[in-house]
């Protein structure tokens, strides 16, 4: 392997890695635009320009196309570098509109940043700004702004090495240049088409629906699971940060809302990437919640709810339960230990593939669409939920359950966190929270487990289905 | 020990007493007279509509000589065709150090120049403590402080917020920075304003 010295550090590199490569690797940061670790290198924006020490003295060159090699001596941060680096910028922002204020992307930019870290000057140019398509819809989940576009072409290379759709591409050339979408409408199809928003240096690329929603350092990431298939890609849901929560009347909402999803990097699950369904979270999190117990469709409290399920559970003969495939780890094992002896228990698919959605393709996304499906079959089998005609009770957790399965005589006893016309049906229902109202893991279909945190306090009157199976377990003698 | 018995101070206007002053309640009788007379003088000059004491009638009435510099009730400034000029940037609300002013941004793609403009701007005044930190952040010259103070007498803090609506209602005649009048409600785009 190649030794080479990168700012006095002596470095080891497999040959045929790059310098930048080498240097990410041993720590030392080099900046970047158009380079990207899943992408191939075009080498177009030259702000990653290092020094190279040689017997003439020192040559500049750009540091993601240059290979290791042998006894290389690499300046990072050099007078000369820092010159070239500068001049770089001053030509990257030559017609940028520097228009932060009203830019979504400021607070997390690159340009933003490495304009204060290694320019911090204004344009030098005395020629006045080429203006470009200030809003063009890329797609109908996309904005692109030309103005501020730097033309790095990473959202170009994405789709044409990573999500394979071929529906982005550049037209015109030098100061003219657009990104633009194929007229074919493969980049409306795309089904990762969002992460060009994160892999966006600049402000250019724009999700529509987070636009001007909030400005980001007013969100914080909560780290999570995306449930939206059995991938479980590790996702971000940003939401408001507490010391910024919104007290207006009618603005209290956004509070309480995902405001968006981005992917969580996991080499082991997605990488950087996710997919278009898991950018809508917000919309699956924000249906309306069952916040009331009810016996037969009679509102009750919990309390009253829990001792009615506990009773129905002591005089059942044929108990069966149907558990839920978004349910955690720690929820399926709670149930497990206090009700498993007691029950037969068979695992449903909360969610089936809706209408028009990508069923399963060889990038991320896969058929079953529920996160744990193969957690909850570690533990309960593999059977098809079938309720046996003789079933006197039934206790069904999570909504996706066609109740006409289940026997008329059976008591039914459900769990269910949404406002759904089959909680009226239920002899006993009770209110549970959701993913981001609690702490938990999930274990996708190749077995990784990966873990979601709470974000949201669950509203008042809704149980932990963790605390609930206890419970029931408590008095109706099961667990033995 | 031994302690000193107290000692009260001789002053040199010492009041002398008779045996009128000893007597305590006629002198207090004529206290009352003295001012009883002067509030009911005065009440029945504000009931007739006449002025009477000379301190300020708080609400009805406001102080005057406010300095020019005093940091008063925020106003939003407009554009000649009577859009605020505000472009929801939330720096203010950012730099505020009492987190009082709420920011709601709209997108609208067909003006270029502004495409982005606040939908509601509210400031709580229950909260706000006049430091004048929005106007110095405001990179729009958007928001100012108004010398006179907000009327916001009240006893329920909920409804202590100021709205765009109000925010805008400063009509700037005779000012260098925005020598023109803003352009009659109804004008331009209405949903901007």
């Amino acid at each position: 392997m190649p030794r080479l010295t990168i700012d006095g550090r002596e470095i080891e590199a497999p040959a045929g890695q790059t310098v930048m490569e080498a240097a990410k690797a041993a720590g030392i940061f080099i900046p970047y635009f158009c380079w990207h670790p899943e992408l191939s290198v075009p080498g177009n924006c030259r702000i990653c320009v290092v020094g190279v020490e040689d017997k003439g003295g020192e040559w500049v060159d750009i540091a993601c196309n240059m290979p290791v090699a042998e006894g290389m001596v690499v300046y990072t941060n050099s007078d000369k570098v820092r010159e070239r680096r500068k001049a770089t910028l001053q030509f990257i922002t030559l017609n940028h509109p520097v228009d932060c204020g009203i830019c979504d992307k400021a607070g997390e930019c690159t340009l933003q940043d490495y304009h204060y870290e290694y320019n911090g000057e204004r344009s030098v140019s005395v020629d006045s700004k080429v203006h470009a398509t200030k809003h063009y819809d890329l797609s109908a989940r996309i904005v692109l702004d030309n103005e501020r576009c730097i033309q790095c072409t990473r959202c170009v290379r994405f789709t044409r090495e990573v999500s394979m759709s071929f529906g982005l591409g550049m037209q015109n050339r030098a100061d003219h240049s657009l990104v633009r979408a194929a007229e074919d409408g493969s980049f409306e199809a795309d089904a990762y088409s969002d992460n060009v928003i994160d892999i966006c240096p600049v402000g250019a690329l724009l999700s529509r629906s987070f636009l001007h929603k909030s400005r980001v350092w007013y969100l914080k990431p909560a780290a999570s699971v995306c449930p939206g298939c059995a991938r479980g890609c590790a996702v971000n849901l940003w939401h408001r940060r507490p010391e910024w929560r919104l007290r207006a009347a009618d603005m209290r909402a956004q509070n309480e809302g995902i405001q968006r999803v981005t992917p969580l990097e996991n080499p082991a699950v997605n990488g950087p990437w996710i997919c278009n369904k898991g950018r809508d979270l917000a919309k699956v999190f924000g249906r309306a919640r069952a916040e009331v117990s009810m016996l037969k469709g009679r509102p009750a409290d919990l309390h009253g709810a829990l001792a009615q399920a506990r009773s129905l559970l002591a005089s059942a003969r044929k108990p069966v339960a149907v558990v839920s495939s978004w349910g955690s780890n720690e929820e399926l094992a709670a149930f497990k230990a206090a009700l498993g002896s007691r029950f037969t228990t068979f695992v449903k698919a909360d969610h089936e593939p809706q209408a028009g959605e990508v069923l399963e393709d060889a990038i991320l996304i896969r058929a079953d669409k529920n996160p744990n499906t193969a957690g909850a079959r570690a533990l309960f089998g593999d059977a098809a939920p079938a309720i046996p005609k003789d079933a006197d009770l039934v206790l069904v957790w999570g909504e996706g359950f066609d109740f006409r399965l289940i026997p008329p005589e059976a008591k039914i006893v459900y769990l269910n966190a949404w406002l759904q016309p089959e909680n009226g049906h239920a002899d006993v229902f009770i209110p549970i929270s959701i993913q981001t109202e609690r702490d938990g893991h999930y274990t996708n279909f190749a077995g990784v487990t990966s873990a979601f945190s709470k974000c949201f306090a669950k509203p008042v009157g809704v149980a932990d289905a963790e605390a609930v199976f206890p419970a029931l377990a408590a008095m109706a003698g099961g667990g033995q | 020990m031994s302690r000193k018995p107290h000692v009260r101070k001789q002053y040199w206007n010492e009041a002398e007493m008779g045996l009128w002053e000893r007597s305590y309640l006629p002198e207090i009788l004529r206290g009352l007279f003295i001012t009883g007379g002067v509030f009911l003088r005065n009440m029945a000059k504000w009931m007739t509509g006449r002025k009477g004491a000379l301190t300020t009638y708080y609400p009805e009435e406001t102080r005057w000589d406010y300095a020019a510099a005093n940091r008063g009730k925020h106003v939003l400034t407009r554009r000649p065709d009577g859009s605020p000029q505000c472009i929801a940037c939330n720096m203010c609300a950012t730099v505020c150090p009492a987190k009082v002013i709420e920011i709601e941004a709209g997108f609208d793609p067909a003006d270029t120049a502004h495409p982005k403009f606040p939908v509601r701007f509210e400031i709580d005044y229950s909260r706000c403590v006049f430091c004048g930190l929005c106007v110095e952040a405001c990179p729009e010259d958007a928001i100012r402080m108004a010398k006179e103070v907000p009327d916001l007498p009240s006893d329920d803090r909920r409804t202590m917020w100021l709205a765009k609506e109000e925010l805008l209602q400063w009509q700037p005649q005779g000012d260098v920075a925005k020598p023109y009048p803003p352009a009659p409600p109804g004008a331009g785009k209405a949903d901007r304003s």
